[in-house]
Formats: C-alpha cells, structure tokens, sequence
C-alpha cells in the first residue's frame, strides 16, 4: 500500500468508529471498505474532502449470487485504489446515485444499470447506455441467471432523435456511418447558428459483450478475448488483464520479461500517438501532415512485428512472461529505425508548436478547465493536457517504468493544441524509454511457468494505455474461468470531456477538438 | 474490352469504395486507413475511399456485426447503386471471429448481406486487403474465350 493509501485508511478509520462501515486495508492488494447502501455517499464524501484528486474509475457491478455487489473504486492522488463495497438486495437492487457528488460516474452508473439491472435512484438521465435500442426488457447479460441463448429481439422502430422544442436549434445527427469517424457512433448536435448548444450521445454500436464471453472463457483464452477488445491498444489489455491474474496467482514475472513488456507497451503508444497526431491534421484540412505522419508510424509497425510476430494484434503477452524473446540481431535493427523517427521529430514539433494555420485551428478550441478534469474523472492526455499531473506510469509503477527515468508531460492550456502537444511530447518520451530498455534488458527467463487454474480471489489493476489508465478488475472462483472480468477503458472515462468541451463551440471546430480527445468506441463498448 | 463494355472497363479500372465498421475493434480498421497512406498507397490502382455509400462500388466491412449495427449495415447496402459488392475484412467479419457466440454479435457480415470475397486474418496485412480487392475486381472481368470453349464441350 502506497503512503497515501494508508492516510486514507486512517482518516476513514477515525471517521467511521461506531458505524456499519468496515475498512479493510489488504484486500484487493489494495485498500478496499465495506459500506451499506446508506452509508457509501459518506465515505465517498470523506475520501474527496481527503484529497482533491479522488476520481471515481470505475463501477463493478456484480452477481454474487444471492445478493448484486456494486462496487465503486476510486482513485486517489499518489497511486492508491480505494474499493467501496455495497451489496444490494436481488429483487428489488436500488442504490442512491453518487453522480451529484461525482459528475464523472454519471456513465459509470449507466453501464451498471444496463448490464445488471441495478436501479440508481436520483440519476439525472436513466436509459440504454451499451445494449441495443430493441433488447428485451428484463433480461441483464451479466446476472449469471441471463437466458441469452435465442434472445427474442423487441420489434421496435429504430430510434430517432426527437425534435427539439425550440425552433432556432437544429439537430445536427453525426453517425453512425460517417466520414469523420472511424467506428460506428452516434451524436445528435443541438446547434443554434454555427454554435453548437449540446451533444446527446448514443453509444453501444461495437458493444459485443466481451465481460461476459470472459466468462465463459478460460483465462489463458481471456488474454486473447481482452486483447481484441481495441485493435490499437491491444497490447494494454492483455497487459493489464495479465497483471491482474498474476496478482491473485502470487506470481513473480522475471525481469527480463517485465522490460519486453515495457517495450512492447511504449510501442503501442508511439503507434497510438503517430496515428491520433496524423488524424488531427486530417481533420483540420492538413492531409500533408496525415500522410506524413502515417508513413512515419509505418516503421513502429514494423518494429512491433519483428518483436512479435504481427503488426497490430501482437499477441505477445502471457501470464507469466512474455511468448517471445528479443533476439540479439533484432535489437541494433529497432534501435536504427527508432533513431531515424528521432530525427523526424523536430520537424513535427516546429509544426505543431509554431505552424500558424494549425494553431489557428487549435488554440482556444474545446478548453477544459482543469477544476473540470479533476470533476468529471478525465484520465490521460486529456488530464495532462489540461494541467492535471496524473501518470499510472509514475503514480502506481508496474513492469519496469519504477526503474527507467522519464518525465510526465503536462500542459496548462486545456486546449485541443495543449491535448496534441503533450501527445507530441510523450513520442519522444516513448523513444527514450525504449532505448533505455534497450540498452539496460536483463539476461535471463523470459517468463515462467503458470498454474491453468487460479486460486479464489480478486485483484485490481491498471496500466497507463496511450489515451490514459486502463483499469481491470478481476475475481476467480478457483476454477479455471474467471468469475467476472471489469474492464474500464479511458475513453469511458472521457466521454464526459467531449460533452463538456463540445458546448459553445463553433461546429466546424467539432472534428478537431473531438480528435484530440483521442476516442477509441471499440474499448468504450466493449 | 474498353472498346465492348466501358462501363466494365471504368470499374475495374477505378472501383470507389466504402469503409463501414460494424463494431470492429479498430484493429482492421486502421489497417484499411493504412491503406491510403504513402507506402500501400492503393490510389495507384484507382481504389479511392469515398465517405458516400451513394457513390461506392465496394463496401469493406469490418466488425463481426453486433445488433444495433445490423439494421444500420442493411440500410447502407440498400443505399449503394447495383452492381455492388461487399468485402468482408478479418476474422470477426468472416465469422464472428473471437466473438462468435457472443449474446450481442451475429457472426459474420454474411448473416445480414451478401458477401463477395472474404479476408481472413486478425487483422489481415494491408498487402492481404489489396490482394482481396483485386481479386475480386479480376472475377468481375469476362472469362477468358478458351475458358468458354472449354464450358462448350460435350461431357
């Protein structure tokens, strides 16, 4: 437990003397308490006056078999996870909502109303969050009682958005299919004139129930699932997801395999990066810097299948280790390639920090302030762009990060040209750290042997992935497939941004502000 | 044949096609973008991404198909001009890929519309995809005079 943490422990323990709320430190290789339906507002209330960086990651909701468990962790300022636990009645599962303390659970609690039918009293928009418009009522996938076999599908005409009141706003609807965004979403713009006034968002397009296939799978079966979640932070998922089983299984990686791990990681982030860096000079009108960008990223992808095997899915990781070595011919060939994109950099970075058009597009575009960020939960360079200083990488070190020096990248601006910059920056960030990896890899195993089943037990864990932490929680049953498997991806997190920075802004700097939040709707569905 | 039959000839020769997701993990997905970027560049052989579905011959389609996606997918091969073709792309188009099964996938693009050429692969290399259009675009050409011949013979 970090210092931190124990703090927290403490300053609940006092508060908490005479009441029904227990605090167990050690469960979940995290702090974890136990609180009552009636009582998990106030430790929540506790934990914030504590610290002003608690963030709400993620809701767990889960079929204990006779009762439903709501789960609620938090995140506090120096890498701590805080569990709040609840359990609630099977018939009739309601709990008072947290989205007035915490504007940022707000999609949190609609995912666990969707998918376990668990009731959120006081919740200010109840309603499908992932499922389909016509699924069936009554039937939630992730009770472990679910008929989902031959589901017979409601007959309902798809849904349109209604017209709005007011005569002088117009709704603009973006998607499903559409030119400017790569994957099928739905967004209803409310514009007044060329201002838009809101956004109604409609996601569930790529939910393909991932959560529960999870279980149905074993876990080595799993690394494969989780990985296909998001084709470009794929190696995060299997990372995270592996991570996590080792800390129920007690399992020791050796340190060879954690710098492979690291590598393979800061691969996909520079490919992350280039790709989102390109796309946003494709949004503004700049398709040179596209094409540019693209070509320059075509070697990372070339870097990842001499290491791996596979340009985009690489598969790489196992529990215990990683499936394959570096070998020693591979390495002066990826450090050249890496050494050529270095001396491409500084002609990106004059462009995006001084090229005038570009910041006429960017600057002042979709400002998030930063007391906003900390609200409404926003993780990764999102955050940093808008002066939040918040890294897994440095807060909560995994793999081999706690031993290789580099520096967290921040911006004060909050604006979509802070939000590319600090992108920007971390590439080169990512070059160092794999060089570094490079020159100082352990000799030794690559991974060890790991037992199939998995003793009962549950841990939580995440990675920092190239658009912020990546959180996974996982409980077994001894068996050798997992009882549930809770993904909460960064993009979830940060639908609330693009709602927030969206409103006030013109609807032709939509594209570039919505870009630069860098979405990714195949983790955000699952 | 640019004598005989231009219209043919214009397609083979520059077929516009239309990228549709429905609920990949992006994984084919940018491997199709990739596609237009400088080293695959597949606008050398007149194949031009077109965000309309109104001007598109092919559709790429992505994505093992999840149920709000269906209806979606249907109304967009509806609203592309015959002839037209459709072009499954991965794993999870094909057949539902590593979700097949799944309580919200309906296994495979073929289940919803009818499927030209499929490209397996999770995710099949750039290289895979312009092998699969220009296969596809070689079956459209007439078959050759001494295949017919050959139909022609008495058994």
């Amino acid at each position: 437990m970090s210092q931190n943490e124990t703090d927290m422990v403490t300053i609940l323990q006092d508060k908490f003397k005479e009441t029904s709320v227990q605090v167990q430190p050690a469960q979940l290789g995290k702090a974890a308490v136990i609180a009552d339906t009636s009582t998990h507002r106030n430790v929540l209330k506790v934990l914030l006056d504590a610290d002003e960086k608690t963030a709400v990651i993620a809701i767990t909701g889960i079929d204990l078999g006779a009762t439903l468990g709501v789960f609620y962790h938090l995140r506090t300022s120096k890498g701590g996870i805080m569990t709040i636990k609840t359990e609630l009645p099977r018939e009739d599962p309601r709990i008072n909502t947290i989205s007035d303390l915490m504007p940022g659970a707000v999609f949190h609690e609609m995912e666990v109303a969707d998918l376990l039918g668990v009731v959120f009293t006081g919740h200010p928009s109840p309603g499908r969050l992932v499922l389909p418009d016509n699924w069936p009522d009554g039937v939630f996938p992730l009770r472990k009682d679910a008929k989902l076999d031959n589901l017979k599908m409601k007959e309902t005409p798809p849904s349109e958005p209604e017209p709005s009141g007011d005569a002088r706003i117009v709704k603009v609807v973006v998607g499903p299919q559409h030119p400017a965004l790569l994957e099928p979403e739905k967004f209803a713009l409310n514009v007044e004139g060329e201002i838009v006034r809101g956004v109604e968002p409609r996601i569930g397009y790529v939910h393909r129930g991932v959560e529960k296939a999870a279980e149905s799978r074993t876990y080595l079966q799993d690394v494969y699932l989780v990985e296909r979640i998001c084709g470009i932070c794929n190696s995060c998922h299997a990372c995270a997801f592996v991570e996590t089983v080792e800390k129920i299984l007690k399992t020791e990686v050796p340190p060879r395999a954690k710098y492979i791990r690291t590598i393979i990681l800061e691969l996909n982030r520079l490919h992350s990066h280039l790709l989102t860096l390109g796309h946003a000079g494709l949004e503004i009108g700049y398709e040179t810097l596209f094409q540019y960008f693209w070509r320059d990223r075509e070697p990372i992808m070339d870097i990842t299948e001499i290491l791996t095997g596979n340009r985009v899915i690489s598969s790489s990781m196992t529990v215990g280790g990683v499936r394959r070595d570096i070998s020693k011919t591979d390495i002066p060939k990826i450090q050249g390639m890496l050494t050529d994109l270095r001396k491409k950099l500084p002609f990106y970075k004059k462009i995006y920090a001084q090229e005038p058009s570009l910041r006429m597009r960017m600057q002042n575009v979709g400002t998030l302030k930063r007391v906003d960020a900390l609200a409404l939960c926003i993780v990764g360079p999102t955050a940093r762009g808008s002066g939040v200083d918040i890294d897994v990488r440095r807060d909560d070190p995994y793999e081999a990060y706690g031993e290789i020096p580099f520096k967290v990248i921040t911006y004060n601006e909050g604006d979509t040209w802070a939000r590319m910059n600090v992108r920007m920056d971390e590439v080169e960030e990512s070059i160092n750290i794999i060089e570094y990896a490079l020159d100082h890899l352990p000799t030794g195993p690559f991974r060890v042997r790991a037992p199939r089943a998995v003793p009962a037990g549950e841990a939580v864990n995440r990675v920092e992935a190239p658009r912020g932490e990546l959180f996974y929680y996982v409980k077994s049953n001894g068996t050798a497939y997992p009882e549930r498997v809770k993904v909460r991806t960064p993009t979830f997190a940060n639908i609330p941004a693009f709602l927030k920075t969206a409103i006030g802004e013109n609807i032709a700097d939509i594209p570039a502000n919505f870009v630069s939040l860098d979405p990714c709707f195949s983790c955000t569905d699952r | 044949m640019s004598l005989t039959n231009p219209v043919l000839w214009s397609r083979l020769k520059s077929p516009w096609v239309l990228h549709f997701n429905s609920g990949a993990c992006n994984g084919c997905d940018i491997e199709v973008v990739a596609l237009l970027t400088p080293r695959y560049d597949v606008e050398r052989f007149g194949i031009k991404l077109e965000p309309s579905p109104r001007h598109a011959d092919v559709m790429l389609v992505t994505g093992s198909v999840t149920q709000q996606c269906a209806e979606r997918l249907k109304r967009i091969y509806d609203q592309m001009p015959a002839p037209k073709f459709v072009v499954a792309i991965g794993a999870c188009s094909c057949s539902g890929g590593v979700f097949r099964g799944n309580y919200n996938v309906l296994n495979g693009v073929d289940t919803v519309i009818p499927v030209n050429a499929y490209i397996p692969g999770c995710p099949p290399k750039p290289e895979a995809i312009i092998d699969g259009v220009v296969k596809l675009l070689n079956s459209l050409k007439p078959a050759k005079p001494a295949k017919e011949e050959k139909k022609n013979e008495p058994k």
